[in-house]
């Protein structure tokens, strides 16, 4: 027999193919049926995507349009800057959370083995001819992959495969920071800006198409703001790796807030313009903020005093009726939303506020929501402050990004509220939560989209206007809110009761024991299915299109394939749909790649 | 602190929130004022300064979205038209890009001030929607394609389609009309029905269907691309549905409306005189009283009661053609030609036709 000859015996890659693929004449049938149907169902996306009769133009001349819709263009400092933001934010955190760890120079070089192995294998692979079906019916055959081609590619990506393949082995000391190296892999995605040349449709200065189509970079205008912003990351990952260094405690909290801070602020850059009039700042904001800071500093300090003893039934009493009372009078959202966040204040404060540290603290989250709440409150019922030729100002790949980062991050607190709510013992939060998880749940998020387009404009008090984009971002909020809340209440069912006992035993009071113990053992358990759940989320966000807005499905589905001008694209969705698919794939298979790690670095499944 | 300080603090801090909501009323109040729910649209949009027009983006020719986001088109052109003559300015236009859906719900609620959507002229639309339908730019009709070598000619009838297979899009008028149009000729077809046109089109040229089916515009754009042997004919000469596609505003407002109307008017007039934006300086308003009534001389009397400016027409013709520019700008290159047709000028036996301006 051919399996137990020396070659399969000895080799530690022929053991590996004999015990995986071959271990019995079952295994063997299965891996020559998937081998096959792999390698045919590559060759004919190949074939498919070299193709003469498609037309890639159609997809690299709309990137703009698939990308921003129709941001203006004297407003893309405001993307850039919201771009440049994060990155540097990115940078300084892995600068300052670096861990230390290590790869060897081995360890690179195999992972470089793998990909121009990967290379070779698909070059090799790739088929020679393809179908071209005529109007007729009859069939051509036409070569797309001349054989020189093939060898230019093939020989140098083999060469590269041996000599990775010996290197990988190579012990040599030089250790380098997985950090940096994923510094450098980013730097090379951007050097390829420069390099990578593709097929566009440009037109001469009298509007005339020059053919053939020239090659350009894939996004020649982006690529000096990425170079800059790049530089700046490199930058703010070296101040981060000093401030490391130096053991700056104030990082740990600043870092983390300004994460948080960083979405709001992009948010109300790119899309609005926030109403700072000093008028209505003086006359309303600031007296507000003030009052509201004053009556919650009475609360933190004086809730949980002896002394306030018989008075305290008849002022809870008093601010329930006049929250009540304030929300039903026609008035400003933001006075009405303070008063409900007062009442909670009022109920959680004797029981997370008990040191003086405690008070201190609650009082600045008090005021700093204070500020927040004013600030996107003003914002978001304030005007957009562009006018684009479209009318539609998010659109594209901005859209979809837009609503997968802020869905996630707006629904993650309010899934974690909605779920200790639903495991509380008061009856009317649990009540509460619990229906309105069933609710949002027990329909489905397209009747919620129009819900939102059609609906939430009537519920919504007199003088507050959002756009639709806003409506449907709150209505993703609560819809993904909704699914968290039941995945984070698995995962507080996996705490065991001993935790909470434990918890209980060295004094912990109940916010100080839901928050240090309970919940991060919760997260832990299930990051798959809340990544899972961000991926859902990133792709239902192409749902959008049904109530006019502009996701990057509809552009690829109806927008391009109308278009006439300057050049006809009239009836090219296949194309569209290629590029979408893989698209979609390289976001989605990132995202799930980082949990893996991410997993990893938390010990999953090895408590 | 003692207790009394604690409430009484309590109770001016209330107090406080009490006059501070009081000056948020008065906010809503001054918001409540501006509500120009009674004002006629015309002086709407004049306070505005520009003018939102509703269109598809997403209709070949008609109104696309180019790369840069720009929209241009039959359609979009006259948004510009009516911007032209508002303001003098064509450029003073928010598109809103629009499905079909959602375009009557959008001009109900005042999202945009017309709609002008290849949207076709029927009774009911007129009627209960609330809607009001300006002069029909463009005479559209359903027609069907098929090939020659199925035995199809561009005279053949509905009666040839017996036995053949059919692909329209699903739920639509479109479909409607083929059944009902083969059902009254005892044609017996196989309906293949899809979500969208353009799926229809892969199918046909896939050979999954011998018959492809929707308004005759489309058909005709889709021929001049995909059809490389020139094999496809479209049939049947009259169209088997009328398609009268214009402009549509909302009821009860006829000033706004008049403005409209005039706006698609003055480009006929102006084509019918040969008036295009190239020699519309050098026009003898002595010779042509009519054209000199309709760009201003006389103070341009007929416009100043219209609400506009003696010049608005004027400007139309000068920023963006008249008829006959608009038609063949945006679609003669997909194939679509005036001659002959029912958007021929009148004096040639087609349908464009304008009341005179005096």
């Amino acid at each position: 027999m051919i399996r137990d000859s020396k070659f399969f015996i000895e080799n530690p890659y022929g053991r590996w193919v004999r015990d995986n693929l071959f271990s019995s004449s079952s295994s063997a049938f299965l891996t020559f049926f998937a081998g096959f149907m792999v390698i045919y169902s590559y060759r004919g996306i190949v074939g498919f995507i070299l193709n003469p009769e498609r037309m890639w133009t159609s997809v690299t001349y709309n990137m703009k349009l698939y990308m921003i819709l129709a941001y203006p263009d004297e407003a893309m400092i405001r993307v850039w800057l919201s771009v440049g933001l994060a990155l540097i934010l990115g940078g300084l955190s892995i600068g300052f959370y670096n861990s230390g760890k290590t790869i060897s120079l081995g360890g690179i070089f195999q992972k470089l083995f793998t990909i121009s192995a990967v290379i070779a294998i698909l070059i090799a692979l790739a088929p020679t001819n393809t179908n071209v079906i005529q109007n007729d019916g009859s069939i051509e055959v036409v070569e797309i992959i001349p054989q020189d081609v093939r060898m230019l590619i093939l020989g140098p990506s083999l060469v590269l495969t041996l000599a990775f393949f010996f290197l990988r082995n190579v012990k040599i000391k030089n250790l380098f920071n997985t950090a940096k190296v994923n510094l450098t892999y980013f730097g090379l995605i951007i050097a390829s800006l420069y390099f990578i040349k593709i097929p566009t449709i440009s037109l001469d200065s009298s509007g005339e198409r020059i053919i053939p189509d020239p090659f350009l970079p894939i996004a020649s205008t982006t690529y000096i703001p990425w170079t800059i912003l790049y530089v700046g990351m490199l930058l703010f990952f070296f101040i981060g790796s000093l401030l490391k260094n130096r053991d700056i405690k104030i990082m740990a909290r600043l870092i983390p807030i300004s994460w948080f801070l960083c979405p709001l602020f992009i948010f109300s850059w790119i899309f609005k313009k926030p109403l700072v009039e000093l008028n209505t700042v003086f006359s309303a904001d600031i007296p507000s903020i003030l009052v509201f800071g004053i009556i919650g500093f009475l609360i933190i300090r004086f809730s949980d005093n002896e002394s306030v003893g018989v008075y305290r039934t008849p002022i809870n009493i008093g601010f329930l009726i006049l929250s009540v009372v304030v929300f039903l009078l026609p008035l400003v959202f933001i006075f009405k939303a303070t008063m409900v966040l007062l009442l909670l204040l009022l109920v959680v404060s004797p029981a997370i506020a008990t040191t003086k540290e405690g008070k201190r603290q609650l009082f600045i989250v008090w005021v700093v929501s204070l500020f927040v709440l004013t600030f996107l409150i003003r914002g978001a019922s304030s005007d957009t402050m562009l006018v684009t030729p479209t009318g539609s100002i998010f659109g594209g790949f901005s859209l979809t990004w837009l609503l997968a980062i802020f869905g996630t991050y707006a629904s993650f607190p309010l899934g974690l509220a909605l779920a200790l709510g639903r495991t509380s013992t008061l009856p009317v939060i649990r009540i509460i939560c619990t229906g309105i998880i069933e609710i949002v749940r027990s329909v489905p998020y397209i009747t919620w989209l129009f819900f939102a387009s059609v609906m939430l404009t009537v519920f919504l008090p007199a003088g507050v206007e959002f756009n639709l984009i806003i409506r449907v971002l709150i209505l993703t909020a609560f819809f993904s809110g909704a699914y968290f809340a039941e995945y984070i209440r698995g995962g507080l069912q996996s705490i065991p009761k001993g935790q909470y006992e434990a918890a209980n035993a060295i004094g912990m009071n109940p916010f100080q024991r839901i928050f240090l113990v309970i919940v991060p053992q919760a997260l832990r358990t299930i990051i798959p299915t809340l990544v899972g759940s961000v991926i859902t989320s990133f792709k239902d966000s192409s749902l959008v299109a049904i109530i006019g807005l502009f996701d990057i499905l509809r552009i690829g589905t109806s927008v391009i394939p109308a278009q006439s001008q300057p050049v006809v694209f009239i009836g090219r969705n296949l194309e569209q749909l290629v590029f979408l698919s893989f698209f979609f794939w390289v976001f989605t298979f990132v995202f799930s790649r980082r949990s893996m790690k991410f997993e990893k670095r938390l010990g999953l499944g090895e408590r | 602190m003692s207790k009394k300080a604690i409430v009484s603090l309590l109770v001016l801090s209330m107090v406080a929130v009490a006059c501070a909501t009081d000056t948020a009323e008065e906010e809503v109040a001054v918001e409540e004022e501006h509500d120009h729910s009674d004002e006629s649209t015309l002086e709407m949009v004049l306070e505005r300064g520009f003018v939102k027009c509703g269109v598809s983006g997403s209709a070949t020719a008609f109104s696309e979205t180019g790369a840069d986001g720009s929209i241009t088109g039959f359609d979009a052109d006259y948004c510009y038209a009516v911007a032209a003559a508002l303001f003098g300015d064509y450029s003073k236009v928010e598109f809103k890009s629009l499905t079909s859906a959602e375009r009557f719900t959008s001009l109900a609620a005042g999202d945009i001030d017309v709609l002008i959507r290849n949207t076709t002229w029927t009774q009911s639309r007129d009627t209960e929607l609330g809607n009001d339908f300006g002069p029909t730019t463009y005479f559209d009709g359903q027609q069907l394609m098929g090939r020659n070598s199925d035995g199809i000619s561009s005279s053949s009838t509905l009666a040839d389609i017996d036995g053949l297979s059919v692909c329209t899009n699903a739920g639509t008028t479109t479909e409607k009309n083929i059944t009902e149009g083969a059902g009254l000729v005892g044609a017996t077809i196989t309906l293949v029905t899809v979500e969208k046109f353009s799926e229809a089109m892969d199918k046909f040229i896939a050979g999954e269907c011998d018959i492809v089916t929707t308004d005759g515009s489309a058909l005709v754009g889709r021929r001049a691309v995909n059809d490389a042997l020139n094999d496809w004919s479209i049939f049947p000469q009259s169209p088997i549905s009328k398609e009268p596609l214009g402009p549509v505003y909302r009821s009860n407002d006829s000033m706004w409306g008049d403005v409209i109307n005039w706006v698609v008017y003055a480009t006929i007039i102006a084509d019918e005189y040969g008036v295009t934006s190239a020699n519309v300086d050098s026009v003898d308003t002595d010779a042509f009283p009519e054209l000199g009534r309709l760009f201003g001389a006389n103070d341009g009397e007929l416009q100043t009661v219209m609400g506009l400016d003696a010049k608005a027409f004027y400007n139309v013709i000068k920023q963006v053609g008249n008829y006959d520019e608009i038609y063949s700008r945006n679609l003669n290159p997909v194939g679509l030609f005036r001659e002959g047709g029912a958007n021929d000028r009148w004096t040639n036996g087609g349908l464009i036709y304008a009341p005179p301006a005096r």
